[in-house]
C-alpha cells in the first residue's frame, strides 16, 4: 500500500496531469467572475448559476479548498518526485567509473581516433597535462600497453532541476506564510480626517491598528491632454497623537510602517466641499457666496430659501454641478447649475428645454452661475502585510541559477586511452553528456585538435 | 503623422516583403531568394531600431519622457522587432535560412496589426502613475523575449509537421528544403527553453511590480493567471521531454498550443476585466 501510493505521487503522468489540470482550474477562474472583483460582473448572471457557482467554491476559486489542495497535491508530487531521483543523481555526481572499461570505445566513430607520431611514454604527461587544466577529476591508469584517462566537468548540472523544485516549494511556502500571518486591508479616509480602523479583504471584518494613519491631503495631477499623472495622499502616522512619520504616498511608490506597507489604491469626493455661487438679480445686480454641502442662501425678491443639496465634480461627464433645493411660496424645486453651462447649451441645444431643471434662469428673476468648485477628497489606502515575502523573493532569485544550471550546463565525461602501435601513440577519445549531444560533438573536435598539439613540442 | 510612425508603418512592407522572399526561396528552392530576405529583414530591423529610438526620444521632448513600451501599439511594434533580432540571431548561429517563411511573417502581423488596426492608437501618450516605474523596462523587455522565442518555436513546430506530411505523402517537392526532423526538434526545445527562460524572469519581475504598485505581489489577475498558464503548459512539455523522451510531432504540438497560450495572454485577456487593461 505504502509503496504504491509513493510511486502514484512520484509518478510523472501525475506531474503533468496535475499541471494540465491547474492549468484548466485557472483557465476557468479566469472566465467566472472572482468574488473580490466586485459585483460588477455578477449581475447578467442568472440566480441559479451563481448559486451553483458559489456552492462549487468557483466565485474565489483560486482560494478555495480544492484549488488549494490541487496546489498541495503538486507540491506534494514535487517532493516526492525530487527525494525519489536525488539518490541517483548523487551517485552520479560523486562516483567516478572504472577508467579501463571498454565499452566507451565501443563502435567509435573514426573520428574520434588520432594518431601522433610519437612513442607513448613521450606523450602521456602532455595530455594529461592538457586534460588537468580543462577537466576535473582527472584519473590516469597504465597497464603494459595503454594510459586510460577518465575526466569530467560540469557534475554540478545533476543538483540544477532539484534547484528549481526547491525554489518553487520556497514560493509556495512564502505564498502559504502569508495567507497564514498576513492581512490585506483598505480604508478611506477623507482628508483632514485619521483612523485607525481598516477592513480586511479577504477575512472580512474590521482591524484595529495600532497607530492611527491622517490624510492630511489628497491631490491629483493631470497631464495636458486630460489623462491622470500623479495620484498623493499626504500622510501622517501618529502614535499617542504624535507624528511619527509623515510623508507623501504615490502609486508604485508604498510606504512602510511597523510592517505594514500602505498603497495609494483608489480616491474619490466627499461632502465637504466648497462651491462658488454667483446669483445675478433681476435688476442685474450680482452677489457671489460661498458655501458647502447643506448651506443655504435667502433669495429676498422671491422670499425663498436655496439649500445645496450635492456638489459634483463631474456629472454626468458635464463638468462641475451644485444642486440647488429652492423652497418658496410656490413650492419646491431642485435645479442643478453647471459651471460650463455656455458649453452644454452649445453642444446639445434643446436639452435645456427637455430638462429644464437644468436651467440656471429657471427660478425667475433669477439666474444662478457655478464659478468653480472645490473638492474635498478621500483616499482609498490598501495596506498589506505579508510575511511570506521575503521567502517569495528568495525562491524567485534561487530558480534563475536552477533554471541556467538545468538547461545550459551538462555533465560531459571523457574517456582518453592511448595505445601504442609501431612507435606511434593512437589516441582514441569517447565521451558521454547527459544533455546537449551538439555541444559535446564541438568539445570533441576541440580537444582532438589540441592533443594534435601534442605531437609538435618536446 | 509623426516620423517614427511612417517609419514604422514602412516596416510593415519591409517585413512582408522579406516574408515573400523567405516563401519563394522555399517553394522555388533556389538559393538566390535567401540572402534577400535576410537583407531586406536586416535593414528593416535597423530601420525599425531608429524609428524606435526617435520614439523614444519623441516622448522626450513632449516632455512626458518614457521607454517606447507603454500601449498596445509600442508593444506590438517591440513583439515584432523581439521576433526579427532573435530569428536573425538564430539564422546567423545556425546558417541557415530555413526558417525565415515561418517566423518572419509573424512579425509582419504584429507590424501589420498595430500599423493598421483602427482599434490601436499609434499616438504618444504619457504614462499612467500606475505604469511609471523602473519595472516597465525589465518586465515588459522579458515577456516580449519570451513570447518571440515562443513564436519561433511555433514556427519550427509547424515546420516540423509540415515536413511530416511531405516524408508521408512524398508529394510537395518543396518540403524537401527544409531541414530534417531532428534538426528542427532541437531547435524548437532551444527556443522553448529561452522561452521558458525569459517567461520566468517575466512573470518575477512582475510581481516585483506588482508588488511596489498593486500591494500584493500575485493577485490572480487574468493577464497573471494566463500567463501562469503558459508557463504550466511550456513547464509540462519540458517535463515529458527530458523525463519521457517525448520528441516530434507530440512537441511540435505542444509549442503550438502554448503559442496559442502565449497569444491569449498577450491579447485575449483584454476581453477578460482586469488591472492590465492598459495593454
Amino acid at each position: 500500500m505504502k509503496k504504491t501510493v509513493l510511486s502514484l505521487f512520484s509518478s510523472l503522468k501525475l506531474t503533468i496531469g496535475l499541471l494540465i489540470i491547474i492549468a484548466l482550474a485557472s483557465v476557468l477562474g479566469t472566465i467566472i467572475p472572482q468574488q473580490y472583483e466586485g459585483g460588477e460582473s455578477f449581475r447578467h448572471l442568472s440566480p441559479g448559476l451563481i448559486r451553483a457557482f458559489k456552492s462549487l467554491q468557483l466565485v474565489d476559486m483560486y482560494h478555495s479548498v480544492w484549488f488549494v489542495i490541487l496546489m498541495g497535491l503538486l507540491s506534494l508530487n514535487l517532493i516526492v518526485c525530487s527525494l525519489n531521483r536525488f539518490p541517483t543523481s548523487w551517485r552520479l555526481f560523486r562516483k567516478i567509473p572504472s577508467l579501463d572499461r571498454g565499452k566507451p570505445f565501443e563502435n567509435l566513430s573514426p573520428d574520434n581516433v588520432l594518431v601522433i607520431e610519437r612513442k607513448r611514454n613521450e606523450v602521456i604527461e602532455r595530455v594529461e597535462n592538457l586534460l588537468r587544466r580543462r577537466y576535473k577529476r582527472v584519473r590516469r591508469r597504465e597497464t603494459a600497453s595503454t594510459t586510460s584517462f577518465y575526466g569530467e566537468k560540469g557534475a554540478y548540472s545533476h543538483f540544477g532541476v532539484y534547484i528549481i523544485h526547491a525554489s518553487i516549494l520556497i514560493v509556495i511556502a512564502g505564498a502559504i506564510i502569508g495567507s497564514l500571518f498576513g492581512f490585506d486591508a483598505f480604508v478611506n479616509i477623507p482628508e483632514g480626517e485619521s483612523t485607525n480602523v481598516v477592513s480586511l479583504r479577504r477575512q472580512k471584518g474590521i482591524k484595529e491598528l495600532d497607530f492611527t494613519v491622517r490624510c492630511d491631503k489628497f491631490s491629483i495631477a493631470y497631464y495636458e491632454n486630460g489623462m491622470p499623472k500623479e495620484y498623493r495622499s499626504n500622510l501622517s502616522f501618529l502614535k499617542n497623537n504624535k507624528a511619527i512619520y509623515q510623508g507623501p504616498l504615490l502609486v508604485n511608490h508604498p510606504v512602510t510602517f511597523n510592517g505594514i506597507r500602505f498603497y495609494q489604491a483608489s480616491y474619490g469626493s466627499v461632502p465637504g466641499g466648497q462651491a462658488y455661487i454667483t446669483i445675478q438679480k433681476g435688476d442685474g445686480q450680482e452677489t457671489t457666496v460661498t458655501v458647502k454641502l447643506g448651506d443655504s442662501f435667502y433669495l429676498r425678491e422671491k422670499d425663498a430659501k436655496a439649500t445645496i443639496g450635492r456638489i459634483e465634480e463631474n456629472l454626468m461627464s458635464m463638468g462641475p454641478a451644485v444642486l440647488l433645493n429652492i423652497q418658496s411660496s410656490d413650492g419646491n424645486m431642485r435645479l442643478w447649475v453647471f459651471k460650463e453651462i455656455e458649453k452644454i447649451r452649445k453642444g446639445i441645444p434643446e436639452l435645456l428645454k427637455k430638462v429644464p431643471k437644468f436651467d440656471p434662469g429657471l427660478f425667475k428673476p433669477y439666474y444662478f452661475k457655478l464659478n468653480k468648485i472645490e473638492n474635498k477628497y478621500y483616499t482609498g489606502l490598501q495596506l498589506s502585510h505579508d510575511p511570506g515575502v521575503s521567502s517569495v523573493a528568495g525562491g524567485s532569485f534561487l530558480i534563475i541559477p536552477g533554471l541556467i544550471i538545468t538547461f545550459f550546463s551538462s555533465h560531459r565525461r571523457l574517456w582518453v586511452r592511448l595505445d601504442e602501435q609501431e612507435g606511434k601513440t593512437r589516441v582514441l577519445v569517447s565521451a558521454t553528456s547527459n544533455r546537449d549531444p551538439v555541444g559535446l560533438k564541438r568539445e570533441i573536435e576541440r580537444l582532438l585538435k589540441l592533443l594534435k598539439k601534442a605531437e609538435v613540442v618536446v | 503623422m509623426i516620423i517614427n510612425t511612417t517609419i514604422l508603418s514602412w516596416v510593415t512592407f519591409v517585413y512582408f516583403a522579406s516574408s515573400i522572399f523567405y516563401i519563394f526561396r522555399m517553394v522555388t528552392g533556389k538559393e538566390f531568394w535567401g540572402p534577400l530576405g535576410s537583407f531586406v529583414a536586416l535593414a528593416g530591423l535597423i530601420a525599425q531600431t531608429l524609428a524606435l529610438i526617435l520614439r523614444w526620444v519623441e516622448s522626450y521632448k513632449m516632455g512626458i519622457g518614457h521607454a517606447p513600451l507603454s500601449n498596445l501599439y509600442e508593444s506590438l511594434i517591440f513583439f515584432a522587432w523581439t521576433i526579427v533580432l532573435l530569428y536573425l540571431i538564430i539564422e546567423w548561429r545556425i546558417k541557415s535560412r530555413n526558417l525565415g517563411a515561418f517566423v518572419i511573417p509573424f512579425a509582419f502581423l504584429a507590424m501589420a496589426y498595430a500599423s493598421f488596426s483602427p482599434h490601436v492608437s499609434s499616438r504618444i501618450q504619457p504614462l499612467i502613475p500606475a505604469l511609471q516605474s523602473n519595472w516597465l523596462i525589465s518586465h515588459v523587455v522579458t515577456c516580449f523575449f519570451g513570447y518571440a522565442a515562443f513564436t519561433i518555436a511555433c514556427g519550427l513546430g509547424l515546420m516540423y509537421l509540415l515536413k511530416g506530411l511531405g516524408e508521408e505523402q512524398n508529394s510537395r517537392p518543396f518540403l524537401r528544403y527544409l531541414p530534417d526532423r531532428e534538426i528542427l526538434d532541437e531547435l524548437s526545445y532551444q527556443s522553448v527553453v529561452i522561452g521558458f527562460i525569459f517567461l520566468t524572469l517575466g512573470i518575477i519581475t512582475g510581481s516585483v511590480w506588482a508588488y511596489s504598485a498593486w500591494g500584493s505581489y500575485w493577485s490572480w489577475d487574468p493577464k497573471e493567471t494566463w500567463s501562469l498558464i503558459t508557463w504550466l503548459i511550456y513547464a509540462a512539455m519540458l517535463h515529458s521531454r527530458f523525463i519521457r523522451g517525448w520528441r516530434g510531432k507530440r512537441m511540435a504540438i505542444m509549442s503550438i498550443i502554448g503559442f496559442a497560450s502565449v497569444l491569449f495572454t498577450y491579447f485575449g485577456v483584454n476581453y477578460l476585466p482586469g488591472l492590465h487593461s492598459y495593454f
